[in-house]
């Protein structure tokens, strides 16, 4: 299911994504507090108003109006830095848009160490926040199709749907002829044995790349992309990680309460079974800077995680 | 006021007195927010039987949106007499396993949203306001809160918002009773003055007795003539008002637990009265 060839870029795949889903779906609006051009839906407020609106700078107040706009007949998609969603408007996310069932989405943009500054804008530990909220849902896309497709699964889901956004240049990984995104489904992207990959949304590009040098290494593995965090499919991820010797987690997230969390209440559920290596934000503040140098500095670069997947392996 | 003639006003005078004993009659199974349910009946008598449209199918056409969820007793003792409850199940309130919560979860008939976290039906309401109008509906929301809730920053947000975006078919209802968890509201972190923060915030503000039914519905009908901007109406209450002999002796219960009140008295005390106006007990 991923493209072949050269990889191509989106430079700004909200801005295609929401007007998409507003010039179809007149019910939906993109609400903002004042981050339009920086989660880049410029299109809809420019070309549809009527679908736009913008609480000002007051994150509380994007949470609880958008869910008062859902108990009125709209599909609100609140879109913010995912650390103001999250820190700032934990409680009306649970209590506003968590407690009824009125879809109502989150699109919480630059998480973990996608963004440049340092802790104040890298959210970290979203993911383990929204799936301690019973009945959320949780989705961390990995590229411009699955960020689309999610999207359009989650304006017909029931309550709160949490998604993490992606934001300037945006890869194109998965042919959207092949590919499908189903709520809880995992994908298989890499097929092989003995060492099984895990891997959610920005990571799942991250883990491509370390794949291309473990098979120039020759060391047979698999990788399997975790869009949804929850509801997880307890099955599929249990039957992957049974099949294989040792398990290797990569995550845009602290190593704690997210997708190595998951991973592990799944194997532990049932018992047994491998052990587990989780890679992610290792219980630190990330430093700040380009993406590339985050990442080399916390060993998430293809080369730093293709070299401790191996050595999980061992 | 045309509006208010003396026979409407009287009626829901009867109404509020009724809602005051039902309070009573819930709380006194074991304890509650009796205190805040008492001081809200008149407010509640013109809000449920005068100023929310009904839809023609028993419920209502325009919206009521209730921020601070222990204010709950006050709707389901208005509910009650409006026959949506029946006391029956309202005197389950606090009981384990009842589904009749202190502070409900949105979906609980007569509540629109979960209002047990303070400061977030002002923005939920302002919300509603901006989509049904976005509709084109004919819908007014109504949302009340209270003074201690106006410390919560997540209100004035909220008041940024229906202001700048002229959200005239929003009314808020401050329950002004200057009481808060801890005391007066003067005391642990004044609010006032209420109006005038609203009026310059752009709503169109107005303080009224909130035990009085006549103040109350001139402001209800205040609110309609007003275009361009959202209403407040900050109610001065004072707990347990409307019944002296419990108001004398609790002015400041926050909670009153199920020993605490002469409940006997109250009910003789809110019975006469009722008796009085010509209502039947």
């Amino acid at each position: 299911m991923l493209l072949e060839g050269e990889t191509t870029f989106d430079s700004a795949p909200f801005d295609g994504i929401s007007f998409d889903l507003c010039s179809r779906r007149k019910d939906v609006v993109m609400v903002s507090a004042d981050l339009s051009k920086y989660t880049q839906i410029i299109r809809v407020k420019d070309e549809l108003p009527d679908q736009h609106l913008d609480v000002g700078m007051a994150e509380q107040n994007l949470i609880s109006v958008a869910a008062g706009v859902a108990k009125a007949g709209f599909v609100p998609v609140a879109t913010t830095f995912a650390v103001y969603a999250t820190r700032r408007a934990y409680d009306q996310m649970m209590i506003c848009m968590g407690t009824g069932p009125h879809t109502s989405i989150v699109v919480g943009f630059t998480p973990g160490i996608a963004n440049p500054a340092r802790i104040h804008h890298q959210a970290a530990e979203d993911l383990g926040m929204l799936r301690s909220i019973p009945n959320a849902t949780v989705i961390d896309p990995m590229d411009v199709t699955d960020f689309k497709q999610a999207l359009d699964v989650a304006v017909d889901l029931p309550g709160l749907v949490y998604m993490r956004g992606h934001r300037g240049d945006t890869p194109r990984l998965l042919d959207p002829q092949k590919f499908k995104f189903e709520l809880g489904r995992t994908y298989r992207l890499r097929s092989g044995s003995g060492i099984g990959i895990i891997a959610t949304g920005h990571a799942t590009q991250w883990a491509l790349e370390a794949s291309e040098i473990l098979e120039d290494r020759g060391i047979d593995h698999s990788l399997l992309h975790v869009p949804t965090i929850k509801p997880v499919d307890e099955a599929g991820l249990a039957d992957f990680c049974f099949a294989h010797d040792r398990i290797v987690t990569i995550e845009n997230h602290q190593i704690v309460t997210g997708l190595g969390s998951v991973v592990a209440e799944v194997v532990s559920n049932v018992g047994g079974g491998p052990r587990i290596t989780r890679l992610g934000v290792p219980g630190s503040w990330a430093p700040g800077g380009t993406l590339p140098y985050i990442r080399e500095q916390l060993g998430l670069d293809a080369v730093g995680l293709a070299d401790r997947i191996r050595e999980a392996g061992q | 006021m045309s509006a208010s003639s003396n026979s409407r006003v009287l009626n829901l005078e009867i109404l509020a007195a009724k809602i005051r004993r039902n309070t009573l009659d819930i709380c006194m199974q074991r304890g509650g927010y009796a205190g805040q349910g008492v001081a809200l009946a008149d407010i509640a008598a013109c809000l449920y039987f005068d100023e929310l449209r009904p839809d023609g199918r028993g419920w209502f056409h325009d919206r009521f949106v209730l921020s601070n969820g222990h204010d709950a007793i006050m709707t389901y003792a208005a509910l009650a007499e409006h026959g949506s409850y029946t006391l029956e199940e309202l005197r389950t309130y606090n009981a384990d396993g009842t589904k009749i919560d202190q502070s409900p979860i949105e979906g609980q008939l007569g509540f629109e949203i979960t209002a047990g976290s303070l400061g977030q039906g002002p923005s939920q309401a302002a919300g509603i306001a901006w989509a049904e109008r976005q509709r084109g509906t004919d819908k007014r929301i109504y949302c009340l809160f209270s003074d201690g809730e106006l410390q919560e920053g997540n209100v004035w947000e909220a008041a940024m918002f229906a202001a700048h975006q002229k959200l005239s078919n929003l009314v808020y209802i401050i329950d002004n009773n200057d009481l808060q968890a801890s005391g007066a509201t003067t005391n642990v972190m004044s609010v006032e003055p209420v109006p005038e923060k609203f009026e310059a915030f752009g709503f169109f503000a107005r303080r009224v007795n909130g035990n009085s039914v006549t103040e109350v519905l001139e402001a209800f009908e205040e609110a309609k003539g007003v275009t361009g901007k959202p209403y407040v109406m900050v109610c001065d209450t004072r707990i347990f008002a409307g019944i002296d002999c419990l108001q004398k002796a609790l002015p400041m219960a926050h909670y009153v637990a199920q020993k605490t009140a002469d409940w006997e008295a109250g009910l003789a005390e809110i019975d006469a009265k009722i008796a009085a106006l010509g209502g039947e007990a």
